[in-house]
């Protein structure tokens, strides 16, 4: 069955099964504004239409604080590597955080392996959750071809009033629609259902700023010294709060910590930010970006044009986290227009 | 085994909140006295030590000439210092008593019997004698503190973060302050207390002192928008800052005061 559909009353009793998978975990209300992705045991917790959350998904395939060995400076250099792994079901994911899940997959795939990440990464299932409308105003889903769902997860649920309509994306997804008596077969009207849902999607959903999503690497190459990186580098308090909410910044830094006998510890890896002083710092004191409008070029740059040359992907989802959560409002779509108008790419 | 080395509390001016942290650490404490032995701890014991420290543990900002010589003459008999707390490492609270004239805040403090009390403007410890290592915070933050000592214990360097507190409460998830149209220190004050304040419903207020190089400017322009007066933003940095020289910020409180 690639296609089911589930009566949305059956929503309790399909979480409650969900659990035989591994810990569920769903985006939950904070306040009305903010939502987080934590664990729920009742689906009456789970907040069916929120907002991007406050952390993207990413802090369950690279946490905040990760072990990645342990030793006993007895033994000398010896290192005991550590991957500590649960299984998870991550439920109600929008196609922008799909997106971003894709662009860590593919970072941490590329050589050197990143194994801790691959590992974690085989024990969570996902489960997606089409966006009806749009978010809020700091999305830009429209301009990055996010808004649609395009892989990246085992089940896609699209709400559709009373039910839910169901695509299997894997082979797990499918053995949790067999397993789970209540989905039943997706039938044409269901399929109307969601053509005339993206349909209107497809009016509404439109690029945000108004330049070719194809040209923007050759806009940002192209203005490199362009004066908007001055402006928001004059205005940027440097609390990677960007960066930290982005769901595809995946820079760490590695650390060791020794227990409280002096003798047993660990490496652990904590996130790192290009927006903090002293990410480009080196020995000697000197910083190869001191300045914060290169920090701000930078993280631009490895969202719109250095991954595509890499990986011929945008590593920007369009979720606007970033431009939610900046004190200095730095806007994500303001900035990229500020930079095509200065370019001459901005469309008239 | 290796002998344990020989740790000591010291306090000068301060409220000693930050060695009842260290008696609040409860089990861990115990855990910890396996590999250190503590010869002197005013908040829990009573005895005396004359030998040679391994780690003194100085907790309090220097303010007077009394100060100087005992800090100096601890020193002297300590392999290795920590300052331990705002008020030594930054001269956190006491710091305040620097915006003020000396005479003045003597007779304040102690009236009549002012003539007998010398004063001198408050320093934190480091601009006295050398500082190995340094905890901050008001109160200090338990396992920040347990990291500094189990590298001062093992001679390896700690490094205080140099990142804003918005990191680690990012990490922790918080709604930001901001965002609820509220102001908050943390974009401009160095991280390492694991965002304590803001995981508790509060605002950071600064108590770690700012990082390396603070974007003032921004900063003040940040909180014109929030609607923030320059004045209430000068008294609240001043309240953990006053010691370090206020850079963009100080020039216009001078200017403020001038006029
Ligand atoms: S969130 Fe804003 S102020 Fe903070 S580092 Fe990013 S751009 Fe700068
Ligand atoms: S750069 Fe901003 S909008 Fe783009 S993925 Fe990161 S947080 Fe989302
Ligand atoms: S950015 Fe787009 S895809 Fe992401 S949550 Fe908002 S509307 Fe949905
Ligand atoms: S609440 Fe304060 S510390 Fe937390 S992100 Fe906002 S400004 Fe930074
Ligand atoms: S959040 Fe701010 S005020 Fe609170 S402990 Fe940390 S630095 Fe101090």
């Amino acid at each position: 069955m690639e296609y089911a559909v589930l009566p949305k009353s059956a929503l309790g009793s399909f979480v409650d099964a969900l659990r035989q998978y591994g810990k569920v975990i769903a985006p939950v209300a904070k306040s009305e504004r903010h939502f987080a992705f934590e664990e729920v045991t009742d689906a009456r917790d789970i907040a069916l239409k929120y907002i991007p959350t406050i952390l993207p998904p990413k802090k369950y395939f690279m946490p905040q604080y990760e072990t990645l060995a342990e030793y006993d400076i007895r033994e000398g250099q010896k290192l005991y590597p550590v991957v500590e792994v649960e299984h998870i079901v991550l439920f109600g994911v929008h196609t922008c955080d799909l997106a971003g899940i894709q662009c860590l997959d593919v970072v941490f795939s590329d050589r050197p392996k990143d194994l801790n990440y691959l590992v974690r990464r085989g024990y969570v299932t996902i489960i997606g959750l089409e966006c009806n409308e749009y978010c809020d105003q700091y999305a830009s889903c429209g301009l990055m071809g996010t808004f649609l769902p395009q892989g990246g997860y085992d089940l896609f649920f699209t709400d559709l009033g009373d039910y839910f309509f169901v695509h299997v994306g894997t082979q797990r997804g499918e053995d949790i629609v067999a397993n789970f008596s209540l989905f039943q077969r997706a039938e044409s009207r269901h399929f109307w259902d969601l053509q005339l849902l993206r349909a209107k999607k497809a009016e509404i959903f439109r690029p945000e700023v108004p330049v070719d999503r194809f040209l923007l690497p050759r806009m940002f190459q192209e203005g490199f010294e362009a004066k908007v990186w001055e402006d928001v580098g004059n205005r940027c308090l440097s609390c990677a709060n960007c960066t930290n909410v982005c769901p595809t910044c995946y820079c760490f830094d590695v650390k060791d910590v020794m227990n409280l006998d002096l003798r047993t510890g660990k490496r652990i890896r904590v996130w790192d930010s290009c927006q903090n002083e002293p990410f480009a710092k080196i020995a000697s004191g000197e910083s190869f970006r001191a300045e914060r409008s290169d920090r701000k070029r930078h993280r631009f740059n490895r969202k719109f044009s250095y991954p595509v040359k890499r990986y011929n992907r945008f590593f920007c989802t369009g979720c606007g986290r970033c431009s939610r959560v900046c004190m200095a409002k730095i806007d994500l779509k303001e900035t990229i227009a500020q930079l095509a108008r200065e370019t001459g790419y901005l469309k008239v | 085994m290796m002998k344990a080395p020989k740790v000591a509390f010291f306090d000068f001016t301060c409220c000693e909140g930050c060695q009842l942290q260290v008696a609040n650490l409860g089990e861990l404490l115990l855990e910890l006295l396996d590999s250190i032995d503590l010869v002197e701890f005013r908040e829990t014991m009573s005895e005396r030590w004359d030998g040679v420290y391994d780690v003194a543990i100085v907790e309090g900002s220097i303010t007077t000439p009394h100060d100087v010589a005992r800090i100096r003459k601890i020193r002297e008999r300590s392999k290795t210092l920590i300052a331990y707390g705002s008020c030594a490492t930054i001269g956190g609270v006491n710091g305040m008593k620097n915006a003020f004239d000396l005479e003045e805040i003597k007779r304040y403090v102690y009236g009549e019997s002012a003539k007998f009390f010398e004063t001198l403007p408050t320093k934190p410890v480091h601009e006295v004698v050398p500082v190995e290592y340094f905890v901050h915070g008001c109160p200090v933050y338990q396992p920040e503190f347990l990291e500094v000592l189990k590298c001062a214990l093992l001679g390896i360097p700690y490094h205080v973060p140099d990142v804003a507190v918005c990191v680690e409460c990012k990490f922790n998830e918080n709604v930001c302050f901001y965002e609820r149209g509220i102001t908050c220190l943390g974009p401009i004050t160095r991280a390492g207390c694991n965002s304590w304040c803001i995981n508790n419903g509060n605002i950071c207020y600064g108590c770690r002192g700012m990082v390396s190089n603070p974007n003032e400017k921004g900063f003040l322009e940040v909180l014109r928008q929030y609607g923030i007066s320059l004045e209430f933003l000068l008294r609240r940095m001043d309240m953990y800052n006053a010691c370090r020289i206020l850079k963009g910020a100080g020039m216009v409180y001078e200017e403020k005061r001038a006029h």
